[in-house]
């Protein structure tokens, strides 16, 4: 039998369930950056996105990690999508409840310099107790995360972008030559990057093709001699050679000699128009091994950097995320702690061992070298110790980098013509940067 | 029989007293009562909406000092060729969903009133309405992929010999196949409500109708269709507020970033503020949205005087 709750009984429960609402909107309840925990333990909690495949590495490191600092819990938060990593950061962050140590990508890392949410890092990477020292990575990769001379977030892996190609595509084509072959040579120039793209549009194959983000159009500006910005200015629409670089890809787009992923149908990809021959080279970092290796055929593919203009080495665009600690972190020293071993050389050993990407720090490159694929795995390392992460000017502004790529994604789809597309990138970095 | 005299009271003021007491001991408990709703609306409706409507008129990109800007967020916005497309593209989603979707479903309640299983069809027609709008996506994905890849156009072209176009590909198809998803997964709601307005018609109507000599397309158009009137009227009312809200099936189905045909106001939205951290900009797009939104549903009502009738 059942009696009805009394008034009283009732009062309680909205009591309580007031007092929740008001607890869950204060926000100070079980969120914020990690502490104390029971038993004299500390939790850390670090956050990063990743695929499935990924967070089984991380998860292999925290266990590992935990096992050897008993007093110290990882609690690791990932996001699957790096689209929607960010967003939901940058709300933690905002409400201060962000977690002690997390990943930020390379086009978001200038957004939290400037808003001072990071902890400078450069007493401590130097410190007794660090496991990665601040010259243990290769200055350009550093990018948006040095500001001043201070280091507010380490590079936890990098993906240089380099030009996959595919031997019996560009054979197919009447190429008798080798990319990485020129390359050695010094004769790796723009002018015959493009010879053989003409060549393969003339057979019916598309020649490159590229992801719509600045690792590949600021490489073929690069090619071309072209700066992209200067003195604090963007000049990539009024640098004579960016502008021709621009121009170059542009018509490319127009007549199909290049492709962009970005748009291509999901049936019919950016890797499947690769893997069966339908374009010459494919622009993309250490992760296009997985891709290749679905294709059967890894012997077919080789890799080069993008050429320069004359054929000697250029600096290279080099993809990075960074790790960052929270300044708001209640345990800074149990954070740097993680920190600093997830970045070590064993920590990226560890993480790298199957992942497509290439060890930030120096003296870990066998991880790159060992399996000796592709034959060129050096061009990687190469690309990395003399490449550039994006501008720190560009990665300053939050979404430039997204508004630049929209707007040359216009002039690339044809929806905008060249000139007209130029006059309204450059008006619309100079009305963001102010 | 007696008269009944009112008890007088003992002094003039005790009563009135205790009464006030025990309004005031109402008034307490219904406050308490009240309170997790009225923090609950205060602390996700009233403020996020006040909030919302402060940054549209400010620059802020989330974690920054936030600057007064006026108007400009709303001028930038209405200038903006791209919210141009986003807010075309909302209608034209609108103007496929809501008279399709909303003339099939009155089918479909129609056809399934006097079935017997009437439940069983219910609830078959209502799981798209509680399956995941991810998964639902998902599923329509594989169908409508391009080339070999897709279930419906290798279909079509194997036993057809037809070549039909990239649904989610080629931006002048993709609101198409948007719509056909959103009719699809929002048909058996408004199924389930149609049906709720056909069993509210008196049979006896229905009869006299009949005995006068109506026939079915009669008796549809002059008493069925008057009857339920009001429930058509609200269906269309949150078909269309739906409409203009669609977000979720498009994020997943397709890149609005790259096929500019399936960018919505909300994607705009959702564009600026998560995407590009102009959280000002952002803010004045919704309040656009919801602008819009009340223009139209403003419009409806006044529509409804001469075309819905209340008369039973």
């Amino acid at each position: 039998m059942s009696f009805p709750p009394s008034k009283k009984t009732l009062a309680a429960a909205a009591l309580a369930l007031t007092a929740a609402l008001a607890t869950a909107c204060s926000g100070s309840g079980g969120g914020g950056a990690g502490g104390p925990a029971a038993a004299g333990k500390v939790t850390i909690r670090w956050s990063t996105w990743g695929s499935a495949e990924d967070v089984a590495l991380y998860k292999a490191f925290n266990d590992d990690f935990m096992k050897r600092h008993p007093n110290i819990v990882l609690k690791m938060e990932t996001v699957p999508k790096y689209e929607d990593y960010h967003p939901k950061l940058l709300t933690q962050l905002t409400s201060k409840t962000a977690p002690d140590v997390f990943f930020v990508g390379d086009d978001n890392i200038g957004k939290f310099v400037a808003s001072g949410v990071l902890t400078p890092l450069n007493d401590r990477l130097a410190g007794p107790t660090s496991k990665s020292r601040p010259e243990d990575f290769f200055e350009g990769v550093y990018g948006g995360a040095k500001k001043d001379g201070k280091i507010y977030g380490v590079p936890n892996d990098t993906n240089p972008e380099v030009l996959w190609y595919g031997k019996k595509a560009l054979q197919e084509a009447g190429i008798t030559e080798d990319p990485a072959e020129l390359n050695a040579a010094g004769k790796w120039t723009m002018a015959k990057y493009l010879e053989m793209n003409a060549k393969l549009k003339a057979a019916g194959k598309a020649g490159s093709i590229f992801w719509n983000w600045y690792g590949s159009t600021y490489s073929v500006i690069g090619g071309f001699g072209g700066k992209v910005w200067d003195g604090g200015r963007f000049v990539a629409t009024t640098d004579p050679k960016s502008r021709e670089a621009l121009s170059t890809l542009a018509k490319g787009y127009a007549d199909k000699t290049f492709l962009s992923a970005d748009v291509l149908p999901a049936s019919n990809g950016a890797n499947t128009q690769f893997l069966r021959g339908k374009a010459g080279f494919y622009a993309g970092g250490r992760w296009m091994i997985e891709v290749v290796k679905k294709g059967g055929d890894q012997a077919n593919y080789d890799i080069v950097p993008f050429p320069s203009e004359t054929g000697a080495p250029m600096p290279g665009a080099v993809a990075a995320s960074y790790l960052a600690l929270n300044k708001d972190s209640r345990t800074p020293d149990e954070a740097f702690t993680f920190l600093t071993e997830f970045v070590s050389k064993e920590g990226q050993l560890l993480r790298l061992k199957s992942g497509g990407a290439v060890p930030s720090i120096k003296g870990a490159e066998q991880v790159v070298l060992e399996g000796g694929y592709p034959a060129h795995a050096q061009t990687l390392l190469d690309v990395r110790d003399t490449g550039f992460a994006n501008y720190p000017e560009e990665v300053a502004v939050p979404g430039l980098t997204k508004d630049i790529n929209d707007e040359l994604m216009k002039v690339w789809t044809g929806k905008v013509g060249f000139d007209e597309g130029m006059t309204k990138l450059q008006a619309l970095v100079d009305g963001r940067i102010g | 029989m007696g008269v009944v005299t009112p008890a007088r009271p003992t002094t003039g003021t005790r009563p009135a007293r205790a009464a006030e007491r025990v309004r005031n001991r109402d008034g307490w408990w219904a406050a308490l009562f009240l309170a997790p709703q009225v923090l609950g609306l205060l602390a996700f409706l009233v403020f996020p909406l006040g909030f919302a409507i402060v940054l549209a008129f400010m620059r802020w990109d989330g974690l920054g000092e936030k600057s007064w800007v006026g108007f400009d967020n709303f001028a930038a916005q209405l200038t903006d060729p791209e919210f141009g497309t986003a807010v075309w593209n909302t209608v034209k989603l609108a103007l496929l969903t809501v008279p399709v979707g909303l003339t099939l479903a009155l089918l479909v309640a129609l056809a399934l009133n006097n079935v017997r299983g009437k439940t069983f069809y219910r609830v078959v027609y209502f799981l798209p309405v509680v399956t995941s709008s991810v998964a639902v996506a998902v599923m329509w994905q594989v169908i409508l992929a391009s080339g070999d890849y897709g279930v419906l156009n290798s279909t079509l072209h194997r036993w057809f010999g037809v070549t039909p176009p990239d649904w989610l590909d080629d931006p002048g198809w993709v609101i198409v196949a948007i719509a056909v998803v959103t009719i699809w997964s929002s048909l058996g709601l408004n199924v389930v409500i149609f049906l709720a307005g056909l069993q509210t018609i008196p049979p006896s109507l229905t009869e006299a109708a009949r005995i006068d000599g109506a026939g079915p397309v009669r008796v549809l158009r002059s008493v069925t269709l008057p009857m339920i009137s009001p429930t058509i009227f609200f269906s269309t009312v949150v078909a269309v507020i739906s409409s203009f809200q669609a977000f979720d099936q498009i994020y997943v189905l397709v890149n609005p970033d790259h096929n500019e045909g399936a960018r919505t106001i909300v994607y705009q939205v959702y564009d600026l503020g998560f995407q590009k951290f102009e959280f000002g900009m952002s803010s004045a797009a919704a309040l656009i949205l919801l602008a819009l939104t009340l223009i139209v549903t403003f419009v409806q009502f006044a529509a409804q005087k001469r075309l819905v009738h209340y008369d039973s």
